[in-house]
């Protein structure tokens, strides 16, 4: 199996000497190739931190965070852009999509922007939008299309450069039950079918369940990790419920 | 509290809306500074005429201001929209913790109120103090001397500035009431989340619109140019409603235009940021065509007012010289003796010089002689500046010894004329070079006129030698005749010439007031009339027109040229917040900030150029329009004038691009995701 990312001894501190938020306290974790990772945690547990370190927009107070064996923490911010464009992929909870742009547009962006030729870079798009189902809508702007068609065209953008993982932040935040089904089908079509390793943040079980395996943040600390193997999603999802409620109460508080 | 929000609101707008303060406050400056010119001349020694010219300078400035304040009040009033619409989380939040509207609307009518005194008084203050420079341009405008320096204040202006913009404020204030009142909570709490819907236009509609508005632009640049802008008239007005029409279908179509050809090169298209910048400009211009046309419009008043304008006042200087062959020139219509005239009313002219000349004009009797004679000829080589009226006037006669005997006074060289000769006479040729070059090339068919069945030759120069002192005018066109033939002709005119003696300076001053004197005295009994042009006076008069043409073209020059740009400026400023979210997009799919800032350059260039380009194209056929007009008066250096006009656009513009790219890139730069 390749190893895809490697976060060692990672920490972020938020504040000055009289103030100090651990925002991230010594996390260590491995992601595969071709795996569907997910980072459970409740608000403020620091999963989302972690996520903006690892997609290069933060930057950590020490530790390292490899990606495909380079590491991102010691690059100069022109690389990082570049790095960002040609390693990594964005699915956003507000799907971010540029409303001045339709579908088509969007999607072809990143390849633009890496300078890949026009030809080849339809071809790409088109290649995507078949897999994804969203070829009729590609000449549709935004705020022409349902929540469901913005969320595939999102992660269309995200997966058409080819990236070593897909990184997404609550991508089903904004979605009612029907489209976020759909959304998270859409994530385990791309990881079951286009072979791409995805790391999901979220604070929903069910969105979890999509997973092949699930880590679990506490405080800025790796609190546990639960391994879908060969059990249903079913099973799945009773698995991760169990381990939601540890985290959530504190039993001794509640007894 | 409620009173402390106000004053914290206006601190923090001062930070984001430098420039519309700055507008604000340049414009105040400007309209105190323009209506306090005719108290600068406490600082100068000036002539009566002078004096004249500043009183109707101050009656147009003050006409203008009227329309001025009419075009800062709207860029007020739709800034302070513009600025309220980007609040309207910030009143949302209000509301939601239970102010009421009217507090509301009170919190924002005082704030209004602050930023109108702010800018008031340093506009008042900065006007005052530039007023004091500007009295040495206004003094050399004037040709008129400075005396001894002191502190100028107009009251006038100064009242007049706080009225106008006291009524503009009061007005803003009436705006913003009923703006807030009309506000729904919900949509000032969702007011950032807004998706802008594209309005999408068909494709064959907006070939055929900006198929339109080219025919448009063309037919008002054709009829434009076939008619001239001489005369004002029902045809100028449909040429300028058809540009304008035009221009307005043109950036209503421009952007969709443009982006449906890009789109058809894939390669350029989807190079780079290239259709990410193409849709930003194509939904800013499609929100805003409307109001970038009048930018554009604006624009070219700009132009068109600076460089044509600045074009007059050469001509009128040009004119100068050659209109003031002698110190003083009397004249009176019909028959009459200038000088025995003067003494009936113990006026002895030969206390002012040694020698006058007096001749008379003629108009024959015993046939109609009319301009045609020689102009039928060469009637369709006439400049169309010249107007077709003259045909039909008759044509004067001057004799030949009249002539001499003023060439002698001015120290030229006298004419002879053979016998049966006739000369061409026309000072006004020497003005308007291209009716010169057809009447010469008339004199060179050598031609022969025919008066009461005599054949006369015409002499083979055209003679231009300029006859009387006076501020415009001249001689269209005349014949000077051998003596005899004009005897018994009906005097149509009679003139006096005359150079000073002693002090030629002195003399003429006193000669004019004691003419003034004179004429004031025999005022109502309607029998004195006579004209009178000293040199000084056509001096003066002269250079007061130019400076007054100067003032009136740089007063709505600079006006027009800082609202369009504000306008631009300020439109721009308050799409930032949209741009910050798609520029952040924009990083997130890979972008550097290289790639950020040239994409945001060549973004806020594009808009700022579009208007600019336009209305350059316009100004080219309105400035040779405008030339032909003017080259009826006196020649024109266009090039200078467009080189002027240039340097102050793109100084004033050029600087308002480049604060709105720099705080619109700061704004999108520091905020990181």
């Amino acid at each position: 199996m390749t190893e895809i990312l490697k976060v060692t001894n990672v920490e972020k501190y938020y504040g000055n000497k009289g103030n100090l938020t651990k925002a991230l306290n010594n996390v260590n974790f491995l992601v595969n190739k071709k795996e569907f990772v997910g980072i459970m945690g409740a608000s403020g547990s620091g999963k989302t931190t972690l996520l903006n370190c690892i997609s290069t927009i933060d930057t950590v107070t020490s530790g390292h965070i490899q990606i495909r064996g380079k590491d991102i923490t010691e690059m100069k911010s022109r690389s990082l852009s570049s790095f960002r464009r040609m390693e990594l992929g964005f699915i956003f909870q507000d799907f971010n999509l540029l409303d001045t742009l339709t579908a088509f547009e969007n999607i072809i962006l990143p390849l633009s922007i890496s300078k890949v030729n026009h030809k080849e870079a339809e071809k790409r798009v088109q290649d995507v939008a078949a897999k994804l189902d969203i070829t009729d809508i590609l000449n549709k702007y935004p705020y022409q299309m349902s929540g469901g068609e913005r969320q595939r065209t999102a992660a269309a953008r995200a997966i058409v450069t080819n990236p070593a993982i897909i990184l997404a932040d609550e991508p089903t935040g904004a979605l009612d039950s029907k489209s976020s089904r759909m959304l998270l089908e859409t994530l385990d079509n791309l990881n079951k079918n286009m072979k791409a390793t995805i790391l999901m943040v979220t604070h929903d079980a069910f969105s979890a369940s999509y997973c092949s395996r699930i880590i679990f943040i506490k405080d800025g600390m790796l609190f546990n990790e639960i391994i879908k193997g060969e059990s249903t999603r079913k099973e799945f999802f009773n698995k991760i419920i169990d381990v939601v409620t540890l985290l959530g109460g504190d039993s001794a508080n509640v007894l | 509290m409620y009173s402390k929000l106000p004053f914290k609101n206006v601190r923090r707008s001062f930070k984001d809306y430098t420039l519309y303060f700055l507008t604000l406050t340049f414009g105040v400056c400007i309209f105190y500074i323009f209506n306090s010119i005719e108290a600068q001349k406490a600082m100068m020694s000036v002539s009566r005429s002078t004096a004249d010219i500043m009183k109707t300078l101050t009656w147009l400035i003050g006409a203008i201001s009227i329309f001025v304040s009419f075009i800062l009040g709207f860029l007020i009033v739709y800034a302070n929209n513009f600025l309220i619409r980007r609040r309207k989380k910030e009143i949302g939040i209000y509301l939601t913790l239970g102010m009421e509207k009217r507090r509301v609307a009170k919190i924002l009518l005082v704030e209004t109120f602050l930023i109108g005194m702010i800018s008031l008084g340093a506009g008042l203050v900065s006007g005052l103090f530039l007023s004091q420079g500007l009295s040495v341009v206004t003094a050399k405008l004037f040709e008129a001397d400075m005396t001894a320096y002191r502190f100028i204040f107009s009251v006038n202006a100064f009242i007049k500035t706080i009225m106008y913009f006291g009524i503009i404020y009061l007005i803003v204030m009436v705006f913003c009431t009923v703006s807030i009142s009309k506000f729904k909570l919900i949509d000032l709490i969702n007011a950032e989340k807004k998706n802008e819907m594209q309005k999408l236009k068909s494709i064959p509609v907006t070939i055929v619109l900006f198929i339109i508005s080219i025919i448009f632009i063309g037919c008002a640049y054709g009829l434009v140019l076939k008619n001239g802008i001489a005369s004002f008239n029902t045809t100028l007005i449909f040429e300028m409603i058809l540009g304008a029409l035009g221009t307005f279908l043109f950036f209503a179509s421009l952007s969709g235009f443009f982006l449906r050809v890009i789109q058809t090169n894939k390669k350029i298209y989807l190079k780079g940021l290239n259709a990410f910048i193409l849709r930003q400009i194509n939904s800013r211009i499609n929100t805003a065509y409307i109001s970038i046309s009048l930018i554009c419009l604006m624009l070219f008043c700009t132009i068109g007012i600076l460089s044509t304008g600045l074009g007059m006042n050469n001509a009128l200087n040009q004119g100068f010289k050659f209109n003031t062959p002698y110190d003083v020139s009397l004249e009176v219509n019909g028959d009459g003796n200038i000088i025995e005239a003067l003494k009936k009313y113990k006026f002895d002219i030969y206390k002012y010089t040694d020698k006058v000349v007096q001749i008379s004009i003629y108009q024959y009797k015993k046939e109609n002689l009319t301009k045609s004679i020689i102009l039928k000829p060469i009637e369709k080589d006439i400049p169309k500046s010249v107007s077709r009226f003259f045909m039909g006037t008759p044509l004067y006669l001057i004799k030949l010894s009249d002539y001499n005997s003023l060439m002698n006074l001015q120290e030229k060289k006298e004419v002879s004329l053979e016998d049966k000769q006739v000369a061409v006479f026309s000072d006004y040729a020497d003005a308007v070079p291209s009716l010169g070059k057809t009447i010469r090339s008339y004199i060179n068919i050598n031609p022969a006129i025919v008066i009461s069945g005599t054949h006369y030759k015409v002499y083979d120069k055209l003679i231009t030698n300029r006859m009387e002192t006076s501020a415009g005018g001249g001689v269209f066109l005349a014949l000077i005749v051998p003596d005899s033939l004009a005897n018994g002709s009906i005097v149509n005119q009679s003139i006096a010439c005359f150079n000073c003696k002693g002090d030629r300076k002195v003399m003429q001053d006193k000669f004019e007031s004691d003419m003034y004197a004179l004429s004031d005295k025999y005022k109502n009994t309607d029998k004195f009339k006579m004209g009178m042009a000293t040199k000084e006076s056509v001096r003066s008069i002269s250079a007061g027109a130019k400076a007054m043409i100067t003032f009136i073209c740089v007063y709505l020059g600079l006006i027009f040229l800082i609202t369009s740009a504000a306008l631009l400026a300020l439109q721009q400023m308050t799409e930032a917040s949209d741009n910050r979210y798609r520029y952040n997009i924009i990083r997130k799919v890979g972008a550097d900030d290289r790639m950020i800032r040239s994409a945001l350059f060549k973004q806020i260039a594009i808009y700022f150029l579009l208007p600019l380009c336009v209305a350059c194209i316009h100004s080219i056929v309105g400035i040779k329009v405008a030339n032909d007009a003017i080259i009826s008066v006196g020649g024109v250096n266009v090039i200078g004038n467009i080189i002027i006009t240039a340097i102050l656009i793109v100084a004033v513009y050029g600087a308002y691009f480049l604060a709105t790219y720099f705080s619109s890139r700061s704004l999108i730069l520091n905020s990181r995701m």
